[in-house]
């Protein structure tokens, strides 16, 4: 695919949206804004700077956060829109599924609906009547072509939109979050026909907030924030960053700091069972935790505690040296307390470390620091819940051969 | 010229974007030409009542031609203010010269007025005129299309942008009914103002397409030929107007609807 010759260039694009009062203007509003001084006007970038290319063939995803500019390139892809700075350039016809039913006329029937929205993509009619049995096939919708599209479900409209869309062939297809509409069976038809399209060489531009699905079907992934490129590359990867991107997000967000300061934490290290400092492990591994202090001056009995939470902040689990039985009688100027944990069996996703030290009698706390420490858990292994309680199954009278141990999911 | 080309290559899309228009407007019934058609019928029994209490001189051939000329510029100023916002989930959608839109209407509507033109050269036959001067009809319809076209693009682009514009165009659009020789005859202007006035009358438009319609369907005179030729080179500066703003105005469409 390196080889293939860019079906899509697009070359420091940066895109500015003239906010607006609400309501829109009006005369009025214009009349007034020329007799001020100065216009109070406010800019925003959806989109600065963005440069990249799409090779034929390729089907390149694009994630991000609602506000991240994704819908406004696609638009300036699809050429609705105009690019406030920089260079577009696309090859071959495209045909985008944002417009999923957008030409269609509730007054007009189904069959008429088919004709318009190929007009409106510029399919000559000819090749129009040459799919349209495959169109109103693939949409399912026999016996109801010759009906007003008002008179459809908003399934049937949908079904139709992107039963239109992909049966012109365009060379590239542009699909904004589709993936979510339809029933179950029309979602797999869609998919499918998607991987036709791929494996036609034909090029694909997909949004989608369903990682999984997006990480399925993109040979390279876009992340996009607030308008800039944050990463382009490879699917895995670039999910990864995007969820490790978003975990800090967050992890800023549940951020607390407070105490006394008597005692400070002042570093937090996190380790494999190699002892290489890791952000990131895999579900069942054993972490090392080394907790750097500074007494500021001699605290007597203190305790050390820490807590993990799950990405909304719920607590999964909290314990102390005191609960444990672990004294520390005095401690004075800088130190390190050592915490391991015999195997993190949590669910796939981020998590939040606090840690905390506070008198003996909980009265009073000298540092806190919540939710300060992200990081990351990789767990292949099947179950429901944040996290796993070893289990082993048992059916007394079974023959034992065709029984794989401890294979079945724990649900 | 680019632009030309660009609605050449899209003719299939604007060719059923006026079949739909149509389609819309006579909703599939048999009658739907004919309801068309109440519009101006009610005016001209509104206005021949009325200026007949009022003793004024009623020509109904007059009055008929007037009215119905008028009413496809009515039409288009009316269905302009939609042309573009009407169909913002279109223009935000899919790509297209944006221009295709209101000529669609525009066209959708002419068709309409031609359709009704014959209805008023049947009358008109069976009230005796002999439809004298056709001859001038391929011109005039001509430059009455490029005006209305030519209004309906600043007026659909406009209204993107400034949305009061429906407030302001009702009182625009009388003030141009009554500044426009539909209701009287231009006899009855000319007796009072001067020449210098009257060539100044027919820098509206609507003035010198109006008279000629009246002399080639009807036999009215026609006013001197500086008069008429201020009014066509205004209709066709109004088009040319319209196609550049328009052109200005629409690739900032999609993101203000």
């Amino acid at each position: 695919m390196i080889n293939e010759p860019c079906v899509i260039t697009v070359e420091s694009v940066s895109k500015r949206f003239r906010l607006r009062a609400p309501g829109g203007q009006t005369l009025k509003s214009a009349a007034l804004d020329m007799l001020r001084a100065h216009r109070k006007r406010e800019d925003l970038w959806a989109l600065r700077d963005i440069s990249f290319r799409v090779r034929a063939g390729e089907t390149l995803g694009i994630i991000g956060a609602n506000g991240a500019g994704k819908s406004t390139l696609l638009a300036l892809l699809a050429g609705t829109m105009q690019p406030t700075t920089g260079r577009i350039q696309v090859r071959g016809t495209i045909s985008s599924l944002l417009e999923l039913g957008a030409g269609f006329h509730p007054d007009l029937t189904g069959r008429e609906n088919v004709f318009l929205a190929g007009a409106i993509m510029g399919i000559p009619q000819r090749r129009m009547r040459e799919r349209y049995a495959a169109i109103v096939d693939f949409a399912g919708l026999e016996g109801f072509m010759d009906q007003p599209v008002k008179h459809y479900s908003s399934g049937m409209y949908i079904r139709l939109g992107f039963a239109v869309a992909v049966e012109v062939d365009p060379d590239v297809l542009l699909i904004d979050e589709v993936l979510a509409v339809g029933d179950a069976a029309f979602q797999r038809k869609c998919l499918q026909r998607m991987g036709e399209f791929r494996r036609r060489g034909k090029t694909m531009l997909i949004i989608s907030h369903d990682l999984a699905a997006i990480q399925a079907v993109s040979h390279r992934i876009l992340f996009l924030d607030h308008g800039r490129i944050m990463g382009d590359g490879e699917p895995s990867e670039i999910i990864g960053q995007y969820e490790a991107f978003w975990r800090r997000q967050n992890s800023q967000d549940l951020r607390r700091e407070w105490g006394t300061k008597d005692v400070v934490i002042t570093r937090v290290e996190f380790m494999d069972q190699s002892g290489r400092p890791c952000e990131r492990f895999d579900w069942g591994e054993a972490v090392t935790i080394r907790i750097h202090y500074e007494a500021r001056r001699p605290v007597e009995n203190p305790v050390f505690g820490f807590a993990v939470c799950d990405e909304q902040g719920r607590l999964v689990h909290g314990n102390n040296t005191q609960n444990e039985g672990v004294r520390l009688a005095r401690i004075e100027g800088p130190g390190v307390v050592v915490l391991r944990l015999g195997s993190l069996d949590l669910a796939r996703g981020g998590y939040l470390f606090s840690f905390s030290v506070h008198s003996w009698d909980h009265r009073v706390n000298y540092h806190r620091l919540d939710n300060h420490f992200p990081i990351a858990v990789d767990c292949d292994k099947p179950f429901e819940g944040c996290c796993y309680i070893p289990c082993e199954w048992a059916v007394p009278g079974l023959h034992p051969g065709g029984q794989e141990k401890g294979a079945g999911p724990c649900t | 010229m680019g632009l030309c080309n660009d609605i050449v290559r899209r003719r299939e899309l604007l060719g059923m974007l006026i079949r739909r228009n149509l389609k819309i407007r006579y909703k599939n019934s048999a009658l739907g030409f004919l309801w068309t058609l109440l519009a101006p019928l009610s005016l001209i029994a509104i206005y021949a009542l009325f200026l007949g209490l009022m003793r004024f001189p009623v020509r109904l051939p007059m009055l008929v031609t007037g009215i119905f000329v008028w009413q496809y510029l009515a039409m288009c100023l009316g269905d302009s203010l939609h042309a573009i916002v009407g169909h913002g989930n279109l223009v935000k959608k899919a790509a297209f010269p944006r221009i295709i839109l209101p000529l669609a209407m525009a066209l959708a509507n002419l068709t309409n007025f031609l359709l009704s033109l014959i209805v008023v050269g049947v009358y008109l036959a069976f009230a005796g005129a002999s439809l004298p001067h056709l001859g001038w009809m391929p011109a005039v319809v001509l430059t009455h299309l490029a005006l209305s076209v030519g209004v309906s693009l600043l007026l659909s682009s406009l209204n993107v942008f400034f949305r009061d514009l429906e407030h302001l165009l009702s009182v625009l659009t009388m003030a141009w009914f009554f500044a426009t020789p539909v209701i009287y005859s231009l006899e009855e202007v000319a007796g009072r103002f001067g020449a210098g006035w009257m060539t100044a009358y027919f820098a509206n438009p609507m003035a010198g397409i109006v008279t000629v319609y009246r002399h080639a369907l009807v036999g009215a005179p026609l006013p001197g030929g500086t008069a008429l030729a201020l009014s066509f080179a205004v209709a066709w500066m109004v088009l040319v107007a319209g196609v550049v703003i328009f052109q200005r105005l629409q690739p900032r469409f999609a993101e203000h609807l």
